[in-house]
């Protein structure tokens, strides 16, 4: 109704308000504009009633002044010249006797973002720096940051600065605290407050009388503090001791960020505080707000990152409750397989079973994700839940443990026999695009002791000219090949249906040129075949560091910590669940890719052009930058990988990838392979 | 933690107030947040923390309202929902009730806490108590609205203002602790714990001095003086009112309290506690026929408490019908809309032990879509109990009037998340 009426009550409001009758009666008066307000709330636009209002704000009446103020700031930028007549009103109550009328008039003044006004503003904020009123102080401090925001470019009079820094030791702590704030943003250009010994002590002996918020803000501002000697920092650090147990989360997670910092040059320090915070974090983690337990677990993680040994015997705290919401289960998820050691395994991994049938289908696939990386360091009790889950026959379900294996046993490949076993009686169907890609590859690097494999592939390429998927697709031509190299009898006339079929009737590029790309591959003989293909079959041991993380530097996280990142961090891990390669994945990938290229690109005959392939690594968003010329050693290739997934290595990166020795055999070809890997 | 701007949205994503507080983020940002809301619910990935362009939205819901706070600085995402949570306490303690409706009745007060709560995008007067002197919905009435500064904004004590007057001075202390409890399905305790807080409602003249002795046993614990015996508590927080160097130096809890109810002080206690109530239960599914259920409650506390109002929450299946029940004590109902089978007892004595069996049909046709194993949960309430044992031993009062107090103790315990998980 607002909507439709919207012109026709602006102009019975403008009546309403310029009615002399119900300008002198106060309740009319001030009914009338509530209704602008409601109005404004409901988003129509009452822009149009500003000159109107601009008389309103006239009065004796508090309230009445506060709501004409909301109006005027958010109109205020639609009409610069009328808000000129407002200045005047505003001055005038920046003298009024009572302090919360000149505080209000203050905080307007500046709220209005007119930086045409700011001439205006600055004489009656520089007559607020002293005011008696602490209420009014804390506004013109504030006032100032406001300037600075609206004129970036103008530089903010020394003096002004000069007595901000006078305030820092104002009685009031609020004003204190909007001080500290307002040089931060005042002097950004120049790194924030220049905090010398005196400030910093200063702050830290009023730290107690601030409340929560002002707390954390000098917390982090004191982080900039560099102690001159190593007793001076030990006596900060005593000092702060207590606040690392505080019962407010906030607070404990600034001190221990200020001590992070503070100490980044003494580990064994850093590792202490975060034995102290251990309580505090674990009482957040099971806080009664959702977002706050998950800012927590998110900070967990990240700690763990460094010291996994930190929560080791407190997993029971990280058990999913039924309720939660699926985001805050897949974090504890991820931290519960951290946590895994040789004393709790068997629980962990009796609880993690329990959530691989949760309705949530993203919480099900982290579980059984987990499974599968706590498979690769310990026993196979692992590949049994795996192996059973799959008797569940829900798609999904099954859907995930196909990948899981399939990373699992790139990693370790003495779980070969079992995945073998349990893919013996396959003769399901699946839908799921990642599902598909996982069998075929895991059919194709075991074809040779599945009896089934060739049948399995053969419905596919059956199937294949209803497939939609290039990833599948790819995925089926590289199986063929490998089964091809080991059962030639049973495969050798299906493959040929297939490369004939995306040879000439594919229309996905990238699918066509991988399909002319082993065609040709084919003509240079069975052994460059076996050569190109088998290698990626075995797992590769020089791969290993970057598969199992070491555990990082406090230093590397220390700066994100208790900010925004963790939980953005947090936020993409979940949505990599998502994404079609995990890291495993990708580098496999990525590995196969290289010694295809490198061979294709060195071999002899018959010369292809390195373009085909290029198109080829497109596929999995790789992109060609330069290499070396064909024949030449070292071979070098650099390559741009642009991810979705931000947590593998950032959004972009750069690899660089050597090749020392011409590949004789696939093995030395993987061990003399340099992989290095650049963020950008 | 720098808040760009503070919008409180309907269901619809319809924004019902909004404050701008830096100017840095353009408003209409926030159209953005439902329809990336939305699609990560399809996904089934929400997350608390959400992010368009450069601007991040962080978000709380709570009843029918969304409250956003949208950024674009990296700043202290667990500060930001702690506003935001405070927010939520500000208005729930003005209106009683924060939703839609009341947003839109008390729009004027909303406004006026939006501009003290935060200037600049930095929390200022947060304190609800020291808001409600100066902020009041009288003001919307005619009386001219108060206009004097409140004392409480510069004042050495905060949290109370100077000359309250009753005629009748009392405390009554509410000493609450529940429990937290989760069980796994072949009847293993996995993790249990007690949350306690002390609650106050001061109606005391002046501004006394207030002292709380509570018995020796939990104030060991706390010194950690003697450790092998008794339970340690974790995680205590006093309210800002009490003085915490008295407290570390010798132990006693003075302070002078807030006027009318607050929290004066809460603890944890992660311990193995027995299960006060103890569940069994065998559910039989009998797949297109019937669920059979029985359920066997088991009170294991004192004989002289009594456990109220104690409801026993067993799920069954989305497509169960025609439901039957046969209880030893109370009475059992089905509540379809929540796929529940409700047992309530109203007092369940300790040391006591009920039976309830239930049937359900299930139709022939099965309902294909996978359903998860929801836990039994159980709610009760224990009157005159704590189960940490801790005990108030004394409350003096001490005013410059002299005048003469009363004390009043009250000791509930309650369950708080208490699951048993099912193995149907």
């Amino acid at each position: 109704m607002p909507y439709l009426g919207g012109e026709e009550t602006v102009r019975e409001l403008r009546r309403a308000l310029s009615n002399p009758h119900i300008q002198t009666d106060h309740l009319r008066y001030r009914n009338t504009i509530h209704r602008v307000i409601r109005l404004m709330s409901q988003g129509v636009d009452v822009s149009g009633l500003f000159s109107e209002m601009v008389k309103a704000c006239a009065t004796g009446d508090i309230v009445q002044k506060k709501l004409v103020y909301v109006f005027l700031c958010s109109y205020a930028s639609v009409n610069p010249e009328l808000s000129l007549l407002v200045i005047n009103t505003l001055r005038k109550d920046c003298s009024d006797p009572n302090p919360m009328v000149r505080s209000l008039a203050l905080r307007n003044m500046c709220n209005l973002r007119l930086p045409g006004l700011c001439e205006y503003v600055e004489q009656p904020l520089t007559a607020g720096l002293k005011d008696k009123a602490a209420c009014v102080r804390r506004v013109a401090v504030l006032g100032w940051a406001k300037i600075h925001a609206l004129l970036p470019n103008t530089e903010i009079d020394a003096a002004v600065v000069n007595e901000l820094y006078g305030l820092l030791r104002d009685p009031d702590p609020v004003v204190m605290v909007n001080c500290l704030r307002a040089l931060e943003e005042i002097l950004e250009e120049e790194g924030g407050v220049a905090i010398n010994k005196p400030i910093a002590h200063h702050l830290l002996n009023r730290l107690k009388e601030c409340d929560v918020w002002g707390q954390s803000e000098v917390l982090s501002v004191l982080q900039r503090y560099r102690p001159r000697s190593e007793d001076e920092l030990f006596d900060i650090l005593s000092l702060l001791d207590p606040a690392l147990l505080s019962h407010h989360v906030p607070i404990m997670a600034a001190t221990l960020r200020l001590f992070l910092s503070l100490c980044s040059m003494l580990p064994a320090v850093c590792v202490s505080a975060l034995e102290r915070a251990r309580g505090p974090l674990l009482a957040a983690a099971g806080s009664s707000s959702r977002e706050l337990r998950y800012a927590a677990l998110c900070h967990i993680q990240l700690l763990l990152r460094s010291e996994p040994g930190l929560m080791g015997e407190h997993y029971k705290r990280f058990y999913c409750g039924y309720a939660e919401p699926p985001y805050i289960k897949q974090s504890k998820i991820q931290v519960l397989v951290e946590l895994v050691n040789d004393d709790n395994v068997a629980v962990v991994l009796d609880e993690l079973k329990g959530y691989c049938t949760d309705v949530n289908t993203e919480t099900s696939q982290a579980a059984i994700n987990a499974i599968g990386s706590i498979g690769r360091s310990y026993d196979d009790r692992c590949l049994g839940i795996l192996t059973g889950l799959l008797e569940l026959k829900q798609e999904h379900i099954t859907s995930a443990v196909l990948q899981t294996l399939r990373d699992l046993v790139w990693v370790s490949p003495q779980y070969g026999d079992a995945v073998c076993s349990a893919l013996e009686k396959w003769e399901d169907q699946l839908q799921d695009t990642q599902g598909r890609g996982a069998l075929l590859w895991l059919l194709g690097v075991y074809g040779d002791r599945l009896s089934g494999a060739p049948y399995i592939l053969e419905d596919f390429i059956d199937g294949v000219r209803s497939e939609v998927s290039a990833e599948v697709k790819t995925e089926l031509l590289t199986a063929t090949l490998r089964v091809f190299l080991s059962r030639p009898a049973e495969t050798q006339d299906m493959m040929g249906r297939l490369l004939q079929h995306c040879i000439e009737e594919e229309l996905d590029m990238c699918v066509r040129d991988q399909a002319l790309l082993y065609y040709r591959l084919l003509h240079c003989g069975i052994e460059d075949v076996r050569r190109v293909l088998q290698c990626g079959r075995r797992s590769d041991l020089s791969l290993g560091p970057l598969i199992g993380r070491p555990p990082e530097p406090i230093s590397q996280w220390a700066s994100i910590f208790n900010t925004l990142e963790p939980l953005m961090l947090g936020a993409s891990s979940l949505n990599m669940l998502s994404f079609p390669c995990t890291r495993v994945w990708f580098l496999k990938t990525l590995c196969l890719f290289v010694v295809i290229f490198q061979a294709y690109v060195m071999c002899p005959v018959p010369r292809c052009s390195p373009e085909s392939l290029q198109v080829a690594l497109q596929l999995v968003n790789i992109q060609t930058l330069a290499f070396t010329a064909p024949n030449k050693l070292p071979w070098k290739i650099s390559i741009l990988f642009l991810s979705r997934n931000q947590k593998m290595f950032g959004q972009k990166c750069i690899l660089r990838i050597k090749i020392n020795q011409q590949p004789e055999h696939p093995h030395c070809c993987k061990t003399n392979t340099h992989i290095l890997i650049t963020p950008c | 933690m720098s808040v760009s701007a503070v919008f409180v949205l309907d269901l619809k994503g319809k924004v019902l107030i909004c404050r701008n507080y830096k100017g840095d983020v353009d408003m209409a940002e926030i159209d953005h947040f439902l329809p990336l809301l939305m699609t990560e619910e399809e996904e089934g990935v929400t997350c608390p923390i959400m992010m368009h362009g450069n601007v991040h939205f962080l978000w709380i819901k709570h009843t029918n309202l969304y409250l956003v706070a949208t950024t674009n600085k990296n700043s202290n995402a667990s500060l930001v929902y702690a506003f935001l949570y405070k927010l939520v306490e500000v208005f729930t303690e003005y209106f009683t009730e924060l939703e839609e409706e009341s947003i839109q009745d008390n729009f004027v007060v909303v406004y006026e806490l939006l501009d003290e709560l935060m200037d600049f995008g930095f929390p200022q007067t947060t304190d609800s108590k020291i808001l409600q002197e100066y902020i009041t919905q009288e003001g919307a009435k005619l009386e001219v609205a108060k206009t004097k500064v409140p004392t409480t904004v510069t004042n050495a004590v905060s949290w109370r203002s100077e000359g309250i007057k009753y005629k009748k001075n009392e405390v009554f202390i509410d000493v609450i602790e529940s429990i937290n409890l989760l069980v796994n399905a072949n009847g293993s305790v996995m993790s249990s714990d007690i949350v306690g807080t002390v609650k106050l409602k001061t109606m005391l003249s002046g501004m006394p001095e207030l002292r709380l002795g509570l018995n020796d046993r939990a104030l060991f614990a706390l010194t950690g003086r003697d450790k092998g015996k008794t339970v340690s508590m974790e995680d205590v927080k006093f309210h800002q009112c009490v003085r915490l160097s008295r407290f570390e130096s010798d132990r006693t809890i003075s302070f002078i309290p807030p006027d009318g109810e607050s929290e004066l002080m809460s603890y944890r206690i992660n311990t193995h506690v027995k299960p006060l109530i103890w569940i069994e239960s065998v559910i039989e599914k009998f797949s297109h026929s019937r669920v059979e259920i029985m359920v066997k409650a088991k009170g294991q506390f004192k004989k002289q408490s009594v456990a109220n109002n104690v409801e026993v929450r067993v799920p069954v299946p989305s497509d169960a019908d025609s439901p039957k029940f046969k209880t030893s004590t109370g009475h059992a109902k089905y509540v379809p809309e929540k796929n529940l089978a409700v047992w309530t007892i109203k007092s369940f004595p300790g040391g006591k032990e009920f039976l309830m069996r239930a049937s359900f049909g299930l139709p022939s046709v099965e309902n294909d879509e996978m359903e998860g194993k929801p836990p039994i949960t159980v709610n009760f309430e224990i009157p005159y109990f704590t189960v940490s044992g801790i005990q108030v031993r004394y409350m003096k009062i001490i005013e410059k009037s002299g005048y003469q107090a009363l004390p009043w103790v009250r000791y509930i315990t309650q369950s708080g998340d208490y699951q048993l998980r099912s193995n149907f």
